[in-house]
């Protein structure tokens, strides 16, 4: 295990940080619209973690016929986070006719307006 | 390049929390969607790169489908509550009290992330193997459609659920537009003159991605959106409403059927394995293409159906 700053790489840390950037904006804003923006922005930093593993200067896609296996990034992982873009596409547009529902229902899209309507109601 | 880009992706990110005007946020987050594809590009992923493109497009197009309603709202006088004057005392509570849960989890996960250590056996194994198991030229498109193939057909499915709770979730009485009937958006006229030229080439390029996705950077998922966007100015040009919605949602569950058995056909050859590798070895490219053009049409449904279910929304 790992227990250094200095030895982690530095694309994963910056992956963890945004991840945690949107992590904070999710949960600290009060628009709906601003929370799920965010909720992209941490599935982006997921995959972009997933898509630096084994990543070195000079590194090349994995398409071609003579393939050396040193110098090409990973392809199992970005088969996998193809899928996960185009699920990230279903969850945003579930989310936004969820968000339309809510607006049309208590003419809001602000968090704490909607917590107290929902109460009330 | 890649550390400069990703500090301009952090810059990105960080820059919207502060945000309060709505359009804003929407233009932030089309343009940290583009620098998440160049650093996904310059990261030795092309394919991703294509895909986070495509798909961030199409989910800007629902974020600003979905503005317009928030806007409306503001306009007439119901007010943005974030505008309020907040005591120091509530701001305080709002913004610091998660900074107290976020800070401990964040050092949490730089102290005990795992090593740098990574096995590359599979990655070994599959840049080695893939042109005489599946072959083509292009190995992320032979690990999801052979090696993975289970992975791609579930994912596909969790498409068609979501196009079943966006139909569902806005089922109103007043939901049915009438087939023919022109919205009433102002169209600008220099716009709709640009689209009319870049429409059939945006077809063209979509069947190109599908059809050589075995070959190049490209595939189903990627050419079936660029598909749907063709279908996207095909709206914006004649500004009319008549797609054929749940016949197309029929030809999306008949296309992904079709996918699932071809998948599954090869195991009951007696392949031995759930990778149907023996039954591929036969077919070679010809299985490739068939797959992408299956899956590429699905998602292109996938997506004309989604958008046309938000301009239905938004022209109640």
């Amino acid at each position: 295990m790992n227990t250094g700053i200095l030895n982690t790489d530095l694309i994963e840390l910056i992956c963890i940080l945004v991840f945690f950037l949107g992590f904070y904006g999710l949960i600290a804003t009060t628009n709906v619209i601003k929370s799920i923006v965010f909720l992209w922005v941490m599935e982006m930093a997921v995959i972009m973690f997933f898509l630096s593993i084994g990543y070195n200067i000079g590194i090349v896609a994995p398409i071609g016929t003579d393939l050396v296996p040193g110098q090409v990034a990973d392809p199992l992982p970005q088969a996998l986070m193809i899928t996960t873009i185009v699920i990230g596409l279903a969850v945003t547009a579930v989310n936004i006719t969820m968000l339309i529902t809510l607006v049309r229902k208590h003419k809001s899209a602000n968090w704490d307006i909607l917590r107290k309507k929902s109460s009330e109601s | 390049m890649i550390y400069a880009i990703l500090v301009l992706w952090i810059f990105l990110a960080a820059i919207i929390i502060p945000e309060r005007r709505g359009i804003r946020i929407i233009i932030y987050f089309a343009i940290f969607s583009l620098v998440t594809a160049l650093s996904f590009f310059l990261l030795g992923s092309p394919d991703v790169a294509m895909a986070e493109a495509a798909i961030s497009t199409f989910s800007t197009i629902f974020f600003v489908i979905c503005f317009e309603k928030h806007f409306r709202l503001k306009a007439d006088g119901e007010g943005d509550p974030e505008k309020k004057e907040v005591s120091k005392a509530a701001a305080a509570k709002k913004y610091v009290l998660p900074l107290l849960l976020i800070v401990p989890l964040f050092a949490l996960f730089i102290f005990f992330r795992p090593g740098p250590e990574v096995s590359t056996y599979l990655k070994d194994l599959y840049i080695t193997r893939f042109a005489q198991d599946v072959g083509g030229v292009n190995a992320v498109t032979s690990i999801y459609l052979a090696y993975r193939v289970y992975d791609t057909l579930f994912e596909a499915l969790v498409l068609v659920i979501a196009i079943v709770a966006v139909s569902h979730m806005s089922a109103f009485k007043e939901m049915t537009v009438p087939d023919g009937e022109h919205s009433d958006i102002e169209r600008d006229g220099l716009a709709v003159f640009t689209i009319r030229i870049i429409a059939p080439i945006l077809l063209l390029f979509g069947v190109y991605l599908v059809m050589n996705g075995h070959i190049s950077p490209g595939g189903g998922f990627q050419g079936g959106v660029a598909v749907a966007a063709f279908f996207i100015c095909r709206y914006m040009i004649y500004n009319i409403y008549d797609m054929p919605v749940k016949k197309i949602i029929r030809l999306e569950e008949v296309l992904f059927m079709t996918a699932v058995a071809i998948a599954v056909f090869g195991v009951f050859l007696g392949a031995g394995t759930f990778v149907p590798l023996e039954y591929l070895r036969l077919y070679q490219e010809s299985y490739l293409i068939l797959m992408n053009i299956l899956i590429g049409l699905k998602v292109a449904c996938a997506c004309i159906v989604l958008f046309y279910r938000f301009v239905a929304i938004e022209r109640r």
